[in-house]
């Protein structure tokens, strides 16, 4: 069956979508990597021209921004979704302001393009140069007045162009003349958000407006449980006393809906937290906050139930698909000759 | 049911146990057990596996559990999380028990 063009774009070619719902804030001051640590919850490993992708917590170890920070140079600029640009730079300075940094808002002034797909590697090539092609994930370089950086939420080959608002729209246009060859869809936020719900990507929109740590939401990769960070009293305390749910993916051939409660054996185990139809695996596909007595991949005998509906559901191991990405190397194929090499399916069964 | 479940969870809890001990003792991933979410990503972001360490991962499956990961695209389909590593090892067994 064939998908629908957003996704088709997604997962076959490259799609072009517009990061409206990111931030885009710079810190700077010879103190910023000490007091940047001192916020973040995971280890600053990292070096000039990488990404770290990492969050901010509140006080209570509860999401409130899943970000990219990234070390440009003698400062560093964040990507951020969740808190509107004002809020985030109204924390970053609370946070910050004992600190000597002085925290910028650059999210009126500049735009994020994203481009997303297996081919979205071969398509920047051509909009910015083929250095592009060659750059590592979680990296990002300067190109004249823009930053090129790949990075992405949807499990297929992602980049990201910061551009002055004032010259988006040109880009743009750049973009959809040269993606005209690799059959280039515009796609919104709802199609990333269910790409992304596909590939187990946290959604602060999503999962992160529930009031849990790092812990249930199986996030601790992010969080250095050696140091301080706001938001580290509550998590260590969550972590003492162990957490009661844990956030699992299921599937399930009838309809999932936020807020759905998650049964097992006749008894509430659980609750729907995020939900999509996936027109790739033609399923409905969720994350639920479950008991962790039953928060396992492989139990097939979970019941989910809303307004007048329920479904018959299954825990699984994400991501849910095979992306093709991981198949697509920019050293042996191109849109072109796709049709020449064969793929695995999209879908594990 | 119930009680076949939780013969359920509680095998899939004991695999989940044995990958972790692999990571952290051959892979030399800086964590405690309880900190390795069970479907943390492996590569990448995640617990921040090289391709190096996906040798190392192929190598100590199969001499820790006896599973033999077998062709590319499918190796990075069963290597992308903890938890996948897990699936793999439950299935070898279920299918040795079959056989």
């Amino acid at each position: 069956m064939a998908l629908p063009d957003d996704f088709a774009a997604i997962r076959g070619s490259v799609a072009l979508s517009r990061l409206d719902h990111v931030s885009y804030a710079r810190v700077r001051g010879d103190s910023a990597y000490e007091a940047l640590d001192a916020i973040f919850p995971g280890a600053l490993r990292m070096r000039d021209g990488q990404m770290l992708h990492t969050m901010l917590l509140t006080d209570d170890a509860h999401p409130f921004a899943d970000a990219y920070l990234c070390w440009d140079d003698e400062e560093f600029f964040l990507l951020a979704e969740g808190p509107s640009s004002g809020d985030l730079v109204a924390y970053l300075r609370d946070h910050l302001r004992d600190s000597g940094v002085d925290v910028e808002d650059r999210t009126a002034s500049h735009a994020i393009v994203a481009l997303d797909g297996p081919y979205a590697w071969e398509t920047l090539g051509l909009v910015v140069d083929p250095e592009a092609i060659g750059l590592p994930y979680l990296t990002f370089y300067h190109h004249a007045d823009w930053i090129c950086y790949r990075a992405g939420k949807t499990g297929e080959y992602g980049y990201g162009i910061i551009v002055a608002r004032t010259e988006v729209d040109a880009l743009e246009r750049r973009i959809v003349d040269v993606g005209e060859r690799f059959d280039l869809r515009r796609v919104g936020l709802e199609t990333l958000d269910q790409c992304a719900l596909e590939n187990w990507f946290f959604n602060i929109r999503r999962e992160g407006r529930q009031p849990v740590t790092p812990i249930e939401l199986q996030l601790q990769w992010r969080v250095s449980y050696q140091k301080a960070f706001v938001g580290s009293d509550a998590l260590a305390r969550r972590r003492r006393d162990g957490p009661r749910q844990r956030l699992t993916s299921l599937l399930a051939n009838d309809e999932i809906a936020v807020d759905d409660i998650v049964s097992l054996a006749g008894e509430a185990v659980g609750r729907v937290v995020n939900a999509g139809f996936s027109h790739t695996r033609s399923e409905w596909v969720a994350t639920a906050l479950i008991d962790v007595a039953w928060a396992y991949s492989g139990i097939g005998t979970f019941t989910v139930a809303g307004d007048s509906r329920t479904a018959s559901a299954r825990s699984v191991t994400p991501p849910v698909l095979n992306n093709r990405s991981l198949s697509v190397s920019p050293q042996l194929h191109s849109y072109a000759t796709r049709h020449a090499y064969p793929m695995p399916d999209l879908v594990r069964r | 049911m119930v009680a076949t479940l939780t013969e359920q969870v509680a095998q899939r809890e004991q695999v989940l146990g044995k990958v972790r001990e692999m990571l952290i003792s051959v892979l030399d991933v800086q964590r405690a057990p309880d900190e390795i979410d069970p479907d943390a990503p492996l590569f990448g972001t995640g617990l921040g596996l090289d391709s190096i360490d996906a040798v190392e991962v192929v190598v100590s499956m199969e001499e820790l559990f006896g599973v033999r990961l077998s062709d590319d695209a499918m190796v990075r389909a069963e290597m992308r999380t903890v938890n996948a590593l897990v699936d793999v090892v439950i299935a070898a067994r279920r299918s040795r028990g079959a056989a």
